[in-house]
C-alpha cells in the first residue's frame, strides 16, 4: 500500500497524463458543442499542459520545489482557449499548496485540489457549472470527503476520486442543456479526466508513455540542426500508397511474400489486408518497382506518391521563415518601436481585418482567432514588443480573454487593459471609441460601453450533424451563429448571411457592417450588400474585404 | 462719463446680420470665393446656396475681409461711438485677427481687437458678454482685457458625417491625418480656443454623440468649475441639418437638465472644411 509519493513520481505522473491528454486531443476537438470547423478544446489543453510538459522533461534534478514552479510556469505561459487557461490555474492552485512539501500525502492532497479549485474559480469572471470547474470541484469534495475518513491508500483514493470525476462528467449535460442537445459531455471536464488518468497509469505502475521532448535551451538553431541531419537521414525518398483490388487469392503466404519484397527496397511498411483489398504504404526509391510487383494481385486504386526530401525541404524553408529568432525578428530588434504612452496589441487572422486594425492605431497584431488561439505567453511576446506605458489588448474572441487577462496578471512593467472583445467587430468599434485625451480608465469605460452595443454574427460551415437550440443542423450547412446562438441554418451562404442579419435587426442599429471572408467573391458580397441595403434603407451598410478563413462572413450592427 | 463703446464681430459668429441690429452688434461679413467669385455671407450668400455650391462639388475657398471694408466699417461706427470691440474669428483659424490687430493701430486705441480664439457659437458668446460688459460700463480696454482672460473658458466638440471635406481642404491634415483607415468613420473634433484638432472618432451618429456628450461633461467637471447651470452656457451647432441638431439638443438636455441652450448653425467658414451634415455642441463659462 502506497501512501505517499515523492517529487521523481509526481513528475512522471504529471508526464504520463500529458501524454494521454494528447493522445486523445482530437476526440475530445469533436465534443465541441458547435459544429463549427475549430472545436479545439483538445488542441487548447494539450498545448497548455506540454508546455509545462517539455520544462518538466528538462529538469535535470528533480524536487518538489522546482517541479511545482516548471508545471506552474510553463502551463501559465502556454495557457490557450479557456480550458487551457482554466487548466493552468488548476495547476497553479494545486503547486501553490503543495511546493514546500517532500512527499505528499493523502490529506495534503485534499488541500491541493481544493487550492486547485478555488483558484481556477477565481480566474473565471462568471463560472459555468456543467464545465471543466465542476468536474474539478467534484473530485475536489470527493478528495476532502476521502481524507477525512482516513484513506491512507493512495490508489484507493486516485481511482475514487477519478470515478467520482467520470460520474460529474456524465452529469454535465443535465447541468449545461447546450450539452444535452449536441449529445455530448463537456469537453474541457473530459481533457481534465484524461490527464488524470493517465496520471494515474503512471502511479500504478502501468507501461506508459512518458517521454516528452525537453525543453530546449536554445530551440531555434539546434532544432535546426537536428532537422537538418533528419534530411540527410532520409534513406528512401518516396513515400508509396496505394488500395489493391484483389482478383487473386492473397492468403497468409502471399501476403509474407509481399511483405518481404517490399522490405527488399525500402521501409515503414505497412500493409493490411480487407477480404477484397489489400491497403499498401511503403517508404522506397523506387516506387515503380512495388507498383509492378502489387500489380500481380490486382488493379490499384487511391494511388499517391510524395517525395519526402522535397517536402522536408518546403518544410525546412517554411520554419525558416516561421521561426522566432530569424531575420524579420532581428529587423525589429535593430528598430525598435518608438516609444508611446498608450499602444495597442489585437488579435486577428485575415488580410483584409488585419489592415484595418492597423489603420485603427493597432501597434500589433497577434495573428490568431477561433481556430488558432493565442497562447499567454504569445501574449507575453507581444506585449514585450509594444513599447509602450499603457497597453490595450483586444482579444476579439471569448475563447482568448482569458488568456489574456492572464498574461496582464503576469507583467509588471506596464500597465495592461484587456478589453473584452469578443468579436472581431466589437474589436473594431472599442478601437474607434479611444479617446487619447481620456485616461486609460475612462477609455476601458467607454470601450466596454461602446462594444456592447455591437451585435456581431459569424458565418460558418457545419462539421457534423448535430441539433442545437431545436434548430437541426447537416454535416456541410453553413450557420449563422449570434452572440447568443445560433440564428440562421441552411445550404446557402448568402441566403444565411441575410436570414442572420434579419435576426440580429431589432430597429436601434444604424450601422450595417459586412467583412467578408477569405472563401467568398466580391460579387457575391456586394449582391449580399444590396440585399441587405434594400431590406434596411435607413442604415448606412459598409462592404470591407476581410480576408478571413472559416468564416465567411462577419457581419456586425450598431 | 462713460465711453460709448460698440460691439462688432464677423459673420463667423453665427450672428445674422438681422440678429445683430436687434442686439446692437454690428456684423462684418466674411467673404466667400466660390469658383472665382465672391460672396458675402448672409449678404449675397444664403446657408442654403452656400451647401448647394458645396454639395455640387463647387471650389469653396474662405478670404479675409478686406483691410478697407474693415476700416471702413470701424470709421463709419467711430461717427457714433468712442470706441470699438472688433472680436474677429479665432487667430488659429484665420489670419483676420492678425490684420485687423494691424489695422487698428492706426486708430489710437479707438479700436481694440480681441484675440480670445473664439469661433462660432463661442464667438457669439464672447459678443453677447462684450455687450454685457459695456452695459456695465467697461471700456474697451478693459473688455478685451476681460475677454482674454476668459480665452480657454470655451470648448467645441464637433462631429463630422464625412471625411471628405477635410480631405478636399487639405487645410485641417493633423486631423484628417491621424484618421488613416479604410473604414468610414464619422471622425470627432475639437476645438479648444485655437485650431481644429482630432479628438476621437466614431462609427454611428450615436457613439459620437456620445463621446461629445461625455467630453462636454469632463470639461465642465474638470476645467469649468462642475456642471451648472448658473456658471455654463450649453450650445448646439450644426452645418445644414437643424432637425438632427434639434434632436441632440433634447439629448444634451436630458444629460444637463436646467441648462440654458442655444441652437445655431456653424459658420460657414467651417462648415466649408468639413461639410454639411456634422454636429457640434459647446460650452462657455457665464460671466458674472
Amino acid at each position: 500500500m502506497t501512501n505517499t509519493i515523492d517529487a521523481k513520481i509526481l513528475a512522471k505522473m504529471f508526464l504520463a497524463g500529458a501524454r494521454n491528454l494528447e493522445s486523445q486531443k482530437e476526440w475530445i476537438n469533436d465534443l465541441n458543442v458547435f459544429p463549427v470547423p475549430d472545436g479545439d478544446t483538445g488542441t487548447n489543453m494539450t498545448l497548455t499542459i506540454m508546455s509545462a510538459a517539455r520544462d518538466v522533461a528538462a529538469m535535470q534534478k528533480i524536487d518538489m520545489f522546482s517541479l511545482c514552479k516548471a508545471i506552474s510556469s510553463g502551463s501559465l505561459r502556454g495557457a490557450r482557449g479557456n480550458s487551457g487557461v482554466i487548466l493552468s490555474q488548476l495547476f497553479r492552485g494545486f503547486t501553490k499548496s503543495v511546493r514546500e512539501k517532500e512527499t505528499l500525502t493523502i490529506p495534503m492532497f485534499a488541500d491541493a485540489f481544493e487550492k486547485a479549485v478555488e483558484t481556477a474559480y477565481k480566474a473565471v469572471m462568471k463560472p459555468k457549472e456543467g464545465t471543466i470547474l465542476t468536474v474539478a470541484r467534484g473530485m475536489s469534495e470527493k478528495a476532502r470527503e476521502m481524507a477525512d475518513e482516513g484513506c491512507g491508500d493512495l490508489a484507493v483514493f486516485f481511482d475514487e476520486i477519478i470515478r467520482c470525476g467520470d460520474e460529474v462528467l456524465e452529469k454535465t449535460p443535465e447541468m449545461l442543456p447546450v450539452l444535452k442537445q449536441a449529445g455530448v459531455v463537456d469537453s474541457g471536464g473530459q481533457g481534465l479526466m484524461q490527464v488524470l488518468k493517465g496520471a494515474y497509469d503512471a502511479f500504478l505502475g502501468k507501461e506508459v508513455d512518458c517521454s516528452v521532448e525537453a525543453a530546449a535551451p536554445a530551440p531555434s538553431g539546434e532544432d535546426k540542426a537536428a532537422r537538418v541531419k533528419a534530411e540527410a537521414d532520409i534513406k528512401y525518398g518516396y513515400c508509396t500508397e496505394f488500395i489493391i483490388l484483389l482478383n487473386r487469392n492473397f492468403n497468409i503466404r502471399t501476403e509474407m511474400d509481399f511483405k518481404a519484397y517490399l522490405e527488399s527496397i525500402g521501409d515503414s511498411i505497412v500493409v493490411v489486408t480487407d477480404d477484397e483489398v489489400v491497403k499498401v504504404h511503403v517508404h522506397t526509391n523506387d516506387p515503380g518497382l512495388a507498383i509492378q510487383k502489387a500489380l500481380k494481385y490486382g488493379a490499384l486504386s487511391n494511388m499517391k506518391i510524395d517525395n519526402m526530401r522535397l517536402e522536408h525541404q518546403e518544410r525546412l524553408f517554411k520554419d525558416e521563415k516561421a521561426a522566432p529568432g530569424t531575420e524579420q525578428e532581428s529587423v525589429q530588434k535593430e528598430e525598435p518601436m518608438p516609444h508611446k504612452e498608450v499602444g495597442f496589441i489585437a488579435v486577428s487572422v485575415g488580410a483584409g481585418i488585419n489592415e484595418i486594425f492597423s489603420g485603427l492605431g493597432v501597434d500589433h497584431i497577434i495573428e490568431g482567432g477561433q481556430t488558432m488561439n493565442p497562447s499567454t505567453e504569445d501574449m507575453l511576446n507581444a506585449i514585450e514588443k509594444v513599447n509602450a506605458d499603457t497597453v490595450f489588448i483586444l482579444p476579439n474572441n471569448k475563447n482568448i480573454i482569458l488568456a489574456a487577462n492572464q498574461a496582464r496578471m503576469m507583467v509588471e512593467n506596464k500597465k495592461i487593459m484587456v478589453i473584452p472583445t469578443r468579436t472581431v467587430p466589437q474589436g473594431i468599434t472599442a478601437i474607434i471609441n479611444y479617446v487619447p485625451d481620456l485616461s486609460a480608465e475612462e477609455n476601458q469605460e467607454l470601450m466596454e460601453r461602446e462594444m456592447g452595443n455591437v451585435k456581431t454574427g459569424q458565418v460558418t460551415y457545419a462539421v457534423r450533424d448535430t441539433v442545437i437550440e431545436d434548430k437541426e443542423i447537416r454535416q456541410g450547412d453553413y450557420m449563422g451563429l449570434g452572440d447568443h446562438g445560433i440564428l440562421s441554418v441552411g445550404g446557402d451562404i448568402s441566403g444565411v448571411a441575410f436570414r442572420m442579419v434579419q435576426e440580429m435587426m431589432d430597429g436601434d442599429q444604424e450601422l450595417i457592417s459586412i467583412y467578408y471572408g477569405a472563401d467568398v467573391t466580391e460579387e457575391d458580397a456586394q449582391a449580399l450588400r444590396e440585399q441587405v441595403e434594400k431590406a434596411y434603407p435607413s442604415c448606412d451598410i459598409e462592404l470591407q474585404y476581410g480576408g478571413q478563413p472559416i468564416y465567411s462572413y462577419i457581419i456586425s450592427a450598431e | 462719463m462713460d465711453k460709448k463703446v460698440a460691439i462688432i464681430t464677423d459673420s463667423n459668429s453665427g450672428i445674422t446680420q438681422a440678429e445683430g441690429k436687434e442686439l446692437g452688434i454690428r456684423v462684418l461679413p466674411m467673404p466667400f470665393m466660390i469658383n472665382e467669385e465672391t460672396f458675402f455671407e448672409d449678404i449675397t450668400l444664403s446657408q442654403e446656396e452656400f451647401y448647394d455650391k458645396l454639395e455640387s462639388g463647387a471650389d469653396v475657398v474662405t478670404s479675409q475681409p478686406s483691410p478697407e471694408s474693415v476700416m471702413e466699417l470701424w470709421r463709419e461706427v467711430l461717427t457714433q461711438y468712442d470706441e470699438i470691440v472688433h472680436i474677429p474669428m479665432s487667430s488659429g483659424l484665420s489670419g483676420s485677427c492678425q490684420s485687423a490687430m494691424m489695422l487698428a493701430e492706426e486708430f489710437d486705441g479707438r479700436v481694440q481687437v480681441v484675440n480670445n480664439q473664439r469661433i462660432s457659437v463661442t464667438q457669439r458668446q464672447s459678443a453677447l458678454d462684450a455687450l454685457t460688459l459695456a452695459g456695465r460700463g467697461m471700456c474697451a480696454a478693459e473688455i478685451k482685457d476681460f475677454l482674454e482672460k476668459d480665452r480657454f473658458n470655451s470648448s467645441i466638440y464637433i462631429m463630422l458625417d464625412t471625411l471628405y471635406y477635410l480631405k478636399k481642404g487639405g487645410r485641417i491634415t493633423p486631423a484628417a491625418a491621424a484618421i488613416g483607415t479604410i473604414l468610414r468613420l464619422k471622425p470627432v473634433l475639437q476645438i479648444q480656443g485655437d485650431k481644429l484638432d482630432a479628438f476621437a472618432k466614431a462609427r454611428t451618429s450615436s457613439q459620437g454623440k456620445t463621446i461629445m456628450t461625455g467630453a462636454i461633461r469632463n470639461d465642465m467637471e474638470n476645467r469649468f468649475g462642475g456642471v451648472s447651470a448658473d456658471n455654463i452656457w450649453l450650445e448646439v451647432a450644426y452645418t445644414k441639418d437643424l432637425d438632427a441638431a434639434q434632436q441632440f439638443a433634447q439629448e444634451l438636455l436630458k444629460e444637463f437638465p436646467g441648462f440654458d441652450l442655444v441652437i445655431n448653425p456653424l459658420s460657414l467658414s467651417v462648415a466649408c472644411h468639413i461639410g454639411p451634415g456634422s454636429l457640434a455642441v459647446a460650452c462657455c463659462k457665464k460671466i458674472h
